[in-house]
């Protein structure tokens, strides 16, 4: 995730794009989503750049579903054409 | 949380004891001061914070708010409160902490000085964690909660009757001694009873200590002018002055001397009734 972020394969809306609201909210530990919520109140707004700058590439991996992540590796995969499955 | 108390219908909190929905009142309250201007957004999450929100909201309504935060162009209390809905505030956060925040908004309309309660307990797992502090603030000295015990002195001299006898006053004073070992809820009805009738037998059947004996008093004084007897006085009198009067000598007149002889003669044929046939 964390080189996927680094070179570009995907974005951070790639990823809520995968990891939603509704999964951050199911997996994320209450510390964690108190955290996000303090720092979108206090920059005013909740993007996916700000929520990742909260929720790490660590963190993701140590909460989110793998299967989660990995298909949001894989679609990414998909879209530049390194591989021909088609991911949901 | 239910709030209701016993059984019963919501919202007859007016009588003592019946049951009361508190939540239904915070609904009430806080959405009303949010809608009359007397609280902002901003006052509500300054009470129910994002710590707050963690640990007592459910996942869907986390769900539902970063949904809504992530779409809106601006994420602000009014957001939150807005997309949390005040009954879900009221149904999941705390009503201590609720009410502190309504407390506040009255005490500011008021023009009051609001004094803020102690901070409530937050559990999460860092607290929870073994080298983590707790986050429970120090209670104060017990000395400073309980109240102090009740001082015996009061529910003795309450129960002390008002004698006059010297003999009464001094098992008083004897008995002062074991007054504070003995509880005051610990008497029995019967002593209690005793105790009311305001002749001191209570006292003494209740102590500890033995009944003192009653043969200290003097004898009563001869007196030539004797109450009417009964047959039972005549026999203890007389059984009790026999050695007395026995060892006294008392002056006689001749004319007052018996003849013993016959006397015993009398007696013996009264009494011997074998001797009756022989002397006919």
């Amino acid at each position: 995730m964390k080189s996927g972020l680094d070179n570009e394969i995907f974005n951070p809306a790639d990823v809520i794009a995968h990891a939603t609201p509704d999964v951050l909210a199911n997996n994320l530990p209450p510390e964690l989503l108190s955290k996000v919520l303090q720092a979108s109140l206090a920059a005013g707004s909740m993007t996916p750049e700000r929520v990742l700058e909260t929720i790490t590439p660590e963190i993701l991996a140590a909460h989110i579903p793998h299967e989660i992540l990995w298909a949001c590796i894989a679609a990414a995969a998909a879209r530049a054409g390194v591989t021909n499955s088609v991911v949901p | 949380m239910g709030v209701h108390r016993g059984s019963g219908s919501p919202g007859r909190g007016d009588q003592l004891g019946g049951p009361v929905n508190v939540k239904a009142f915070f609904v009430d309250a806080l959405g009303g001061a949010l809608e009359l201007g007397v609280g902002t957004p901003d006052d509500v999450l300054r009470h129910v914070t994002p710590d707050i929100l963690a640990t007592h909201l459910p996942r869907p309504l986390w769900a539902r708010l970063f949904t809504a935060c992530l779409g809106a162009p601006k994420v602000d209390a009014q957001l939150v409160i807005e997309t949390l809905g005040i009954a879900n505030l009221c149904e999941h956060v705390p009503a201590a902490i609720i009410w502190a925040c309504i407390a506040e908004m009255g005490a500011r309309s008021l023009g009051l000085a609001y004094t803020a309660p102690p901070p409530p307990v937050v559990l999460t797992r860092a607290s929870l964690s073994p080298g983590s502090a707790p986050t429970r603030p120090t209670p104060p000295p017990m000395t400073s909660v309980l109240a102090p015990p009740p001082s015996a002195e009061p529910a003795a001299s309450e129960g002390k009757p008002a004698v006059n006898e010297p003999l009464a006053d001094l098992i008083t004073e004897l008995e002062a001694d074991d007054r504070p070992i003995t509880p005051t809820r610990a008497r029995t009805p019967t002593a209690q009873r005793f105790r009311q009738s305001n002749t001191g037998i209570g006292r003494l059947g209740a102590s500890n200590q033995p009944r003192r004996p009653m043969a200290s008093a003097s004898p009563p004084a001869p007196t030539t002018s004797k109450p009417r007897r009964t047959g039972t006085e005549v026999e203890e009198a007389e059984t009790e002055g026999a050695g007395e009067w026995k060892s006294r000598e008392i002056a006689v007149d001749d004319s007052q001397l018996v003849d013993w002889q016959a006397a015993e003669t009398t007696q013996a044929s009264d009494d011997d009734f074998g001797d009756i046939g022989r002397k006919r």
